[in-house]
């Protein structure tokens, strides 16, 4: 399965957009932190778990993905929010914490829920898959349209929701997609001191659906390996499990040293990185020019810009608005 | 004789900044050479400062304090 | 390892690396003392409580885990009634709902179901707490959780002595111990770090007893009652009272089971006013159970209506602005105590 060319550029300003925002927020964490490295300081506190390097597993799958489809993404979801549709004002505020978030500051950057475009996340590892299976049961119990996919580590393929929840999603023949981001490190715990199989999606066998790899954290490879299992998944052919190889440019939240990594395996990643990779086969393919790439960069980082600013200039709500909500 | 505790220049990789975290001995105890007297934090990583020499400690830069390479956080005196 | 090594009698040490410290100690001493967890291996935790183990005993004694909870802590279940003395990490208190099974039904209930011919010597750390805007799973202490649940002890220590004496018990006991260490206590710089938390440490091995609280300070006007970090904030506020000519106590439990109702009885009955202080949720907690210990054991001794300073029931908020506000702290105490003595 191939893109077609507005696809390709729509992944291709998606990755870009992406990226200018985790860039942005990298720059804008450390505002009062530094020389003193305090979490709770500076205008995004907490921890901030970046994406940058993973924005093909999120283009690539959301090309195929319309607002009525729902995904469900991880503690890093950034990339997959704005491949998604995710309000971008409202993302940016809510990862500030200000009451024009996504939920008015409550949820922060791990808690990201846009009921509009059916996305949300969570901060657990492996806790994606069974809202995902949940919602593809709704949709098939409804007699609805709709596919769902939940994205999750290489890591959350350990823990026992991994498990159950393909079991239960192939039993059942659910129109669910399971995308396994691999950036190779649960922390500072490399995947093959941690995994027995060389390949999670080998282990899509064993749950009787099919399993699908996809190398080198390509674009074009997610987008064809993704397009076939919706398709399947949209016409009631069941799950599909698909591992991508990627790479986690960014540590594994900001401050990691990264000192567990090889020495050189950094730089390596770094002459991989998918998006001046793609910006050069969409040069080579004419599909941009040097001038027209400029003019797509310029208005995907003042899209970002613009909702840097909205955050910004927004307010925090009252301190006693913690208190609502709870219920509806 | 007074021995100065600096924070060594190949302490960490780059020229960032740090922060005395803790100090694990008091103002004007005596320590041995070797010990650990200090820790230092550069973003989220930890690093120690042992003592170059033995002798009782007088803290220059106290807790929360930045710190340089180089910069000398106590005096020890023999 | 890194031992921290000085003859210094004024020695201190972070509650990390008292925790690393006794951990190496029974580790030298026993060989079926063994750690699993997420990144305790060379990265020494993320909260640095395994900090140079892995360097000193190696990868078969310190094992970095798969992210499976429920295999690694039934695993130490398994392990720890077959002879081994398992420590393992949760990384954050608030990912027990991964792999509560492994310790409600079975690390706490094994040792009951077996009338006591099953022995599962195991420690649970996990790290708990919030304060730096970490959002509303990976802030929680969940204290009350764990204690109400019967069959598992339950330590909080306040500062890098009881830590360590604590970790020791901890592992040396026969049954099974969670031991909740609050990040803003650990000396890791990048959450914050409370100075009174990093303490003269001995470098001997020496035991805190489980089940004994601690009288932080001592008063006659008012118990102050607390846990981790929240004896901080009650030892803040009874300086504050004190320059108003209050003479406040601080009890720091140090563990909620077994609980040491005796001292804060005692407490209570020197001073007859009760403020319990819990960063863990207000209801079904804490501050009602030590509440319901004082006024189920004699109704006279208090001069006013016991009050509590606790969380909220709500969700953790990111929003620096909402969780500093409704969190525990000094202010808050001092606040009470006046309302308290308004009424």
């Amino acid at each position: 399965m191939q893109p077609t060319n507005d696809q390709r550029l729509w992944m291709y300003r998606q990755m870009v957009t992406s990226r200018h925002l985790e860039e942005r927020i990298e720059t804008l964490y450390m505002e009062g932190k530094t020389p003193v490295f305090n979490m709770a300081k500076g205008p995004i506190p907490g921890e901030m778990h970046l994406s940058n390097g993973q924005e093909p597993c999120a283009v690539g799958v959301c090309a195929h993905l319309n607002a009525d489809d729902v995904v469900v993404a991880t503690h890093r979801p950034h990339h997959i929010a704005v491949a998604k549709g995710v309000d971008l004002n409202a993302m940016v505020a809510e990862i500030f914490g200000k009451a024009t978030g996504l939920s008015g500051g409550r949820g922060g950057h791990m808690h990201l829920f846009d009921a509009a475009v059916n996305f949300s996340c969570s901060g657990i590892i492996g806790e994606s898959l069974g809202p995902a299976a949940g919602a593809a049961l709704s949709r098939k119990m409804q007699g609805k349209p709709g596919v769902a996919v939940a994205f999750l580590g290489e890591g959350a393929a350990n823990q026992g929701a991994f498990h159950e929840v393909l079991n239960l999603a192939a039993v059942w023949q659910l129109p669910v997609v399971f995308i396994i981001e691999d950036n190779a490190w649960g922390i500072s715990v490399a995947k093959q001191a941690s995994t027995a199989v060389l390949r999670n999606d080998m282990r899509a066998e064993a749950y009787g659906m099919p399993g699908t790899h996809v190398a080198d954290n390509d674009v074009e490879g997610v987008f064809a390996a993704a397009g076939e299992a919706i398709a399947r998944a949209r016409d009631g052919q069941g799950p599909t499990l698909i591992e991508i190889e990627t790479s986690r440019l960014a540590g594994h939240f900001m401050g990691d040293s990264e000192d567990y990594r090889p020495e050189g395996e950094k730089a390596g990643l770094k002459g991989r990185d998918p998006i001046p990779r793609y910006r050069a086969a969409l040069l080579e393919a004419g599909l941009i020019d040097a001038a027209s790439d400029a003019d797509l960069v310029d208005k995907a980082h003042e899209r970002v810009e613009a909702a840097i600013r909205f955050a910004q200039d927004s307010d925090f709500l009252p301190p006693e608005a913690a208190l609502e909500t709870v219920f509806v | 004789m007074s021995t100065a505790i600096t924070v060594p220049e190949d302490l960490w990789e780059g020229d960032n900044e740090g922060v005395i975290t803790a100090w694990l001995v008091e103002e004007g105890s005596q320590v041995n050479q070797g010990d650990l007297v200090a820790e230092v934090m550069v973003e989220k990583a930890q690093y120690e400062i042992e003592a170059p020499a033995a002798g009782t400690l007088t803290i220059t830069k106290q807790e929360d304090e930045v710190v340089a390479k180089g910069t000398t956080i106590a005096s020890l005196d023999a | 390892m890194t031992t921290t090594s000085t003859t210094s009698s004024s020695r201190k040490l972070t509650i990390a690396r008292a925790m690393a410290e006794a951990t190496a100690h029974e580790m030298r001493k026993d060989p079926s003392v063994f750690v699993m967890g997420e990144d305790v291996g060379p990265l020494g935790g993320v909260f640095g409580n395994t900090r140079g183990l892995h360097d000193e005993f190696g990868s078969e004694r310190v094992r970095d885990t798969p992210i499976s909870e429920t295999a690694f802590i039934g695993a130490a279940v398994g392990a720890a009634s077959d002879g081994m003395r398992p420590i393992v990490e949760l990384m954050f208190v608030d990912f027990f709902g991964v792999c509560m099974d492994a310790i409600y039904n079975m690390m706490a209930k094994n040792t009951y179901f077996a009338g006591g011919n099953v022995k599962v010597p195991m420690v649970l750390m996990t790290s708990t707490g919030g304060g730096y805007s970490d959002g509303g799973q990976h802030s929680q202490c969940l204290y009350a959780t764990f204690a109400h649940l019967p069959g598992m002890k339950v330590v909080v220590p306040s500062n890098a002595y009881d830590a360590k004496g604590l970790m020791t018990a901890a592992i040396r006991d026969d049954n099974p111990v969670v031991f909740m260490y609050h990040k803003s206590l650990q000396g890791m710089g990048w959450l914050g770090t409370e100075k009174g938390a990093t303490v003269a440490t001995p470098e001997e091995s020496y035991t805190v007893e489980i089940g004994k609280a601690a009288v932080a300070r001592q008063g006659r006007d008012l118990t102050l009652v607390s846990l981790g970090a929240g004896v901080h904030h009650c030892l803040r506020a009874a300086k504050t009272l004190g320059e108003e000519g209050v003479d406040v106590e601080v009890v720091d439990l140090r563990s909620l089971v077994p609980l040491d109702r005796e001292t804060v009885r005692a407490s209570v009955a020197k001073t007859g006013r009760l403020i319990v202080v819990d960063e863990d949720y207000h209801s079904y907690g804490v501050s009602g159970e030590i509440i319901a210990s004082v006024v189920e054991h004699d109704t006279t001794c208090l001069k006013a209506a016991p009050r509590r300073v606790a969380y909220p029931d709500i969700p953790i908020p990111f929003a620096p602005t909402m969780e500093q506000w409704a969190l525990p702290n000094a202010d808050k105490i001092v606040d009470a105590f006046h309302q308290m003595m308004s009424n």
